[in-house]
């Protein structure tokens, strides 16, 4: 009876479809998916594993050679130790840690701030929404040119200064060392602050209004409500925010190359600025790769944390 | 000292009037439920009732205390919510030590309470599960102790079993009323399901469009209702209601149906006041209580529905429709004329014009 039926249904499904062995089947889909295997490999496979073939050369596009026979210029590691000892390296590095560590919390805390505010209704709420968000859709290099102008000796912040103080005031602020990392990180604490915002804003609507309710019936005030439903329901989501921040933040380039072009001096040079200047002018590319693939392996760490993070937090669904 | 008052309170939103002024007194330790369908104002009354909303005017008292300005965490009271509202990023001990925590007890005092509350409600063997997988009676029970952890001295549940399937229903009905007994709070239990209320409550306030219809014990909401609308939405199905005209016969004052013909004679008590109301009347009786006789309303068959323990039989159609619900299959068959009378005591009688039930003076 059972063998009937089989058969039948095999017949059945015989006339739709040839019947396909499991091994015919993966061979199908592999052929299916090659065209985006191929491109897949193009764009992420092959500019990596051409990286890592230059970073072990002495070759430049000066040399005479094409980038397949850098194997001709072979040093092995020694791009790998200079970089150990290459302490303009090292100081970009701790510079890009500064902006970060500054510039990511500030983001965040203005950020959750202008969320909490917007969470709630007030008349010109969506006027203010629109103003708020206008910063991030600003091509990067404008922005750099706003600043540019903005902290001009002679420029409007200067100026709004002397009218507060009352006495002129001629503050250089991009050709002094110290102030001009302070004005390029205000650059971009104005430009991405409305992207954190946007982010947590989309976490603070998420959070359960019933809950909120029953924790106010259970007596807690307006802070024990932020700390104990609200953080801990935002977490996956702070997480991903603050993860965006922190690795857009460490690639920080346009605004600043524009600002203050790495200086004065090297008061401004990020790890960006310091790749972008050994490429364009010193033109050693088998060490610019080995530079690049170093900050690749950091920022990859980085990421597989913060998705570890994630997948934990997930483990207790807001 | 829990019992709640309401006086006058009227909640309008806008041009939409929620609650056209409500006067309700709920005593010290009664379960009271407020029904109605939805949109009738009874969620808004419980909003006010726990401070969520403000009223337009009227007060609110508990017990003496005027609740007016009163914030609501503030007011003692406990709310289940319809889902429950569980913190679902904490375990049912966080849940449960909730309302201590915020108002800073001692540690070893939220734990003494928690402890006390989780052996009351069963739920001691579950206290360090996390609340987002929980099963939902036992939700209901976390919600609950959450809630008589603070031992508030009123209750309030607004539909906490409309997410709940029917069979389980039934169960989550009695342990409900149990720990209702345990706690002996103040309850006020908002339902749109009869069920719910006709079980559990001690008195059933029926509201309707912002209206309280009637306020009384669930047998005394069924068996006297005190207008159209309590008749029809009290039972499954409602209360029969055909129009007529009062007429005097031979055997006494009865109701003149029209192609229905007359009704048996009133019982003495209803007659004179129902001699006294001019214009039409609306003659009703309950569906369980219409015997198969002799002598009555001859109507024929329209419909049969067989449920089992109970046959429910749709007899005329339109306006002139009458349901009589039966204990026993009573053979009867569409098409076929059966002749059905209510018992004289069971008769309600209403005034068409003011919807209002006619009382025996």
């Amino acid at each position: 009876m059972s063998a009937v039926t089989a058969t039948i249904l095999e017949n059945e499904m015989g006339a739709r479809t040839k019947p396909a062995t499991p091994d015919e089947g993966s061979r199908l889909g592999f052929r299916l998916t090659l065209p985006a295997q191929i491109l897949v490999l193009f764009i992420s496979a092959f500019p990596l594993l051409m990286q890592l073939y230059i970073s072990v050369t002495d070759w430049s596009p000066l040399s005479g050679a094409g980038w397949w026979n850098a194997w001709e210029m072979w040093n092995s590691f020694a791009n790998y130790t200079d970089l150990a000892a290459d302490t303009r390296f090292w100081s970009a590095l701790q510079r890009t840690a500064i902006v970060m560590l500054v510039c990511v919390p500030a983001e965040f805390l203005l950020g959750l701030a202008l969320a909490t505010l917007f969470a709630d209704e007030f008349p010109g709420k969506r006027i203010f929404y629109s103003i708020l968000l206008m910063p991030m859709m600003v091509v990067p290099a404008v922005a750099g040119y706003m600043f540019f102008m903005l902290f001009q000796s002679g420029g409007p912040v200067n100026d709004i200064l002397s009218r507060i103080v009352g006495t002129p005031v001629t503050i250089a602020w991009l050709s002094d060392p110290n102030l001009a990392l302070i004005a390029v990180m205000i650059a971009d604490i104005w430009q991405w602050t409305p992207l954190m915002f946007l982010i947590l804003l989309a976490g603070l609507v998420g959070v359960p209004e019933d809950q909120m309710k029953a924790a106010t019936l259970l007596g807690a005030n307006a802070w024990q409500r932020f700390t104990t439903i609200v953080l801990p329901k935002m977490k996956t989501i702070i997480i991903i925010a603050l993860a965006i921040r922190v690795i857009e933040n460490f690639k920080i380039f346009d605004t600043l190359y524009i600002m203050t072009g790495g200086g004065p001096g090297v008061a401004t040079e990020t790890i960006s600025v310091y790749i972008y200047k050994v490429t364009t002018q010193d033109l050693i590319w088998g060490y610019v790769a080995a530079i690049a693939l170093a900050i690749l392996i950091v920022l990859s760490i980085v990421a597989v944390y913060a998705m570890k993070r994630m997948a934990k937090a997930r483990e207790v669904p807001a | 000292m829990s019992a709640i008052h309401l006086q006058n309170l009227v909640k309008e939103f806008g041009d939409f009037t929620a609650l056209k002024t409500m006067d309700l007194d709920i005593a010290d330790g009664e379960f009271m439920a407020l029904l109605g369908p939805s949109g009738c104002g009874k969620s808004t009354t419980m909003n006010m009732i726990a401070g969520m909303e403000e009223p337009t005017s009227g007060k609110i008292l508990f017990g003496e205390r005027d609740m007016a300005g009163v914030p609501m965490g503030r007011r003692g009271v406990g709310f289940v919510f319809q889902n429950y509202a569980i913190f679902t990023h904490m375990t049912v001990r966080q849940n449960l030590a909730y309302g201590p925590r915020m108002r800073g007890a001692a540690r070893a005092e939220i734990d003494r309470r928690v402890g006390a509350i989780a052996e009351m409600l069963q739920l001691a063997p579950l206290l360090d599960r996390k609340s987002d997988r929980l099963s939902v009676n036992i939700l209901q029970r976390v919600a609950i102790g959450r809630s008589a952890i603070m031992e508030p001295a009123i209750f309030l549940l607004d539909e906490p079993l409309s997410n709940v399937d029917a069979a389980f229903r039934a169960v989550m009905r009695t342990e409900l009323k149990q720990l209702q007994r345990q706690f002996r709070q103040t309850m006020v239990y908002v339902t749109h399901d009869q069920l719910e209320a006709m079980t559990m409550a001690d008195r059933i306030a029926v509201m309707d469009h912002g209206v309280l219809q009637q306020v009384g014990t669930p047998l005394e909401v069924y068996n006297n209702p005190a207008n159209v609308f309590v008749a029809r939405f009290i039972g499954a199905p409602g209360m029969n209601l055909l129009k007529g005209r009062p007429a005097e016969s031979d055997r006494g004052l009865v109701i003149d149906l029209g192609p229905l013909g007359v009704t048996p004679p009133l019982p003495d008590e209803i007659a004179p006041p129902v001699r006294a109301t001019r214009g039409e009347v609306l003659y009703g009786f309950r569906p369980e209580q219409v015997a198969l006789a002799e002598r009555g309303l001859s109507m024929p068959v329209s419909f049969v529905e067989r449920i089992g323990a109970r046959t429910i039989v749709h007899l005329g159609e339109g306006e002139n429709a009458v349901r009589a619900v039966f204990e026993n299959d009573v053979g009867l068959s569409i098409g076929q004329t059966a002749v059905v009378a209510p018992p004289a005591s069971s008769v309600r009688v209403f005034d068409a014009a003011t919807g209002l039930a006619v009382k025996a003076g």
